[in-house]
């Protein structure tokens, strides 16, 4: 008696067996057995468990989103636990914390000075910036340098118009929504080509004009 | 920003996480990790691909995700992006270096005990099949696909796919009887990987 070949017990796993192939099976106990085997293992191979990944892996996928453009940047507001604040509320949190003295670049990212001290220690070698070891630590200084970039416009933008003692010529509020919309296009734009300069300088000197902004209508109206 | 809780609806999840909410795309990553890792590591058949094909198909499905429209639920989504995702790094790679994983006689697999030994003996039996038998099992046997999805996802007809899927069954038996054998005539010593 010839057996049924290995492909064809295989296939009966699933397939309608052939009246010639049932009878075969009928007699044979072999190919029973044999279809018996394959029938356990397509059910094991069904029940294969999910794989964790390994540890790790969520850091490295999120720099790699980040790199591309695919997770938003927190802002200021969500970093300090303010996002579900409304807008004028965010407004009068950034000038009440500017006036508390801790500084455009500290209130983005950090609120203590301690930190902040360690960090211009950085800024005081630049070298540090561009020989980072990690992708965390390369994210890192782009980061602090990016708050020292936006504290320095903010202070800059403040002396000159200090030092031509000039008042503002648009409403303060107008122009702080406009540029809210202007750091949500920027960051839009960020996440279709993350790696643009332009973008970049774009995104960091906006926000440094709306947190100046924010500053002028404290002055101006008081109205916290 | 909002609040991201676990009992936020998958819906919800899905539109933040388009949005680039970090916090959503975690919260996702860890619901589905495991589910991508799996198919992505039994395709790709070793931990160091797996690794590089699973975060690719998480870039692409976030990329994606604008796209989302729920006609299908997220997970199918999501499985289908991890498969075309990982078997085209898989045909990169081939075409790199046109090679077949050569099968040897015994592999030796760490001994769990009932049914972990059995999946251990199945995950190292998929590692050493050859590819194209592999993926077709994989994507019939382990994942659920018909043969009509296969020939769609692979380009292939689907009674090729049939055809694949019988003579990896009869390897994967035979690879498996090794396996079994080297187990019995060794003992635990030899299942150290």
């Amino acid at each position: 008696m010839e057996h049924l070949t290995a492909e064809t017990l295989a296939g009966l796993v699933d397939e309608v067996a052939q009246p010639e192939e049932a009878a075969h099976l009928a007699e044979c106990q072999v190919c029973r057995a044999k279809l018996d085997d394959y029938r356990e293992q397509t059910e094991a191979l069904g029940n294969l468990p999910e794989i964790v990944p390994p540890r790790g892996d969520w850091g490295v996928l999120e720099a790699r989103l980040r790199s591309e453009g695919l997770v938003k940047t927190p802002g200021a507001f969500e970093r300090l636990g303010l996002a579900q604040t409304p807008a004028w509320m965010k407004v009068a949190a950034a000038v009440m914390l500017y006036l508390g003295g801790t500084g455009t670049g500290v209130v983005l990212a950090h609120n203590d000075k301690p930190q902040a001290l360690g960090e211009m220690a950085m800024m005081s070698d630049p070298t540090m910036f561009a020989n980072s070891a990690t992708v965390d630590d390369a994210a890192s200084a782009v980061r602090i340098a990016e708050q020292y970039y936006v504290s320095a416009l903010a202070r800059y933008r403040e002396l000159m118009l200090t030092e031509s003692g000039g008042q503002p010529g648009v409403d303060q509020m107008s122009k702080y929504a406009a540029l809210e919309h202007l750091a949500a296009a920027s960051q839009a734009a960020l996440r279709q080509a993350p790696g643009d300069p332009y973008f970049n300088g774009l995104l960091a000197s906006v926000l440094g004009e709306r947190e100046a902004t924010a500053r002028m209508v404290s002055r101006k109206d008081n109205w916290f | 920003m909002e609040n991201i809780s676990a009992g936020m609806s998958e819906r919800r999840l899905i539109m933040l996480a388009a949005d680039g909410e970090a916090r959503a795309i975690r919260t996702l990553y860890d619901r589905y990790a495991p589910r991508v890792y799996a198919v992505v590591r039994r395709i790709a058949g070793d931990d160091d691909l797996a690794q590089d094909y699973a975060q690719e198909a998480w870039i692409r499905a976030i990329r994606a995700l604008p796209t989302f429209r729920g006609d299908a639920r997220f997970s199918t989504w999501l499985h289908r992006i991890a498969v075309n995702s990982a078997l085209q790094a898989l045909r990169k790679a081939e075409t790199r270096r046109k090679r077949e994983a050569p099968i040897p006689d015994q592999v030796p697999v760490a001994p769990r005990g009932g049914d972990a030994l059995l999946q251990k003996q199945l995950e190292r039996a998929l590692d050493v099949l050859p590819e194209g038998m592999r993926r077709v099992l994989i994507l019939h046997d382990v994942e659920g696909y018909t043969h009509e999805e296969i020939g769609d996802t692979l380009g292939v007809t689907s009674g090729t796919s049939k055809s694949q899927l019988f003579k990896a069954r009869a390897k994967m038996r035979d690879l498996l009887s090794s396996l079994s054998s080297a187990s019995q005539e060794h003992g635990a010593e030899a299942w150290s990987i």
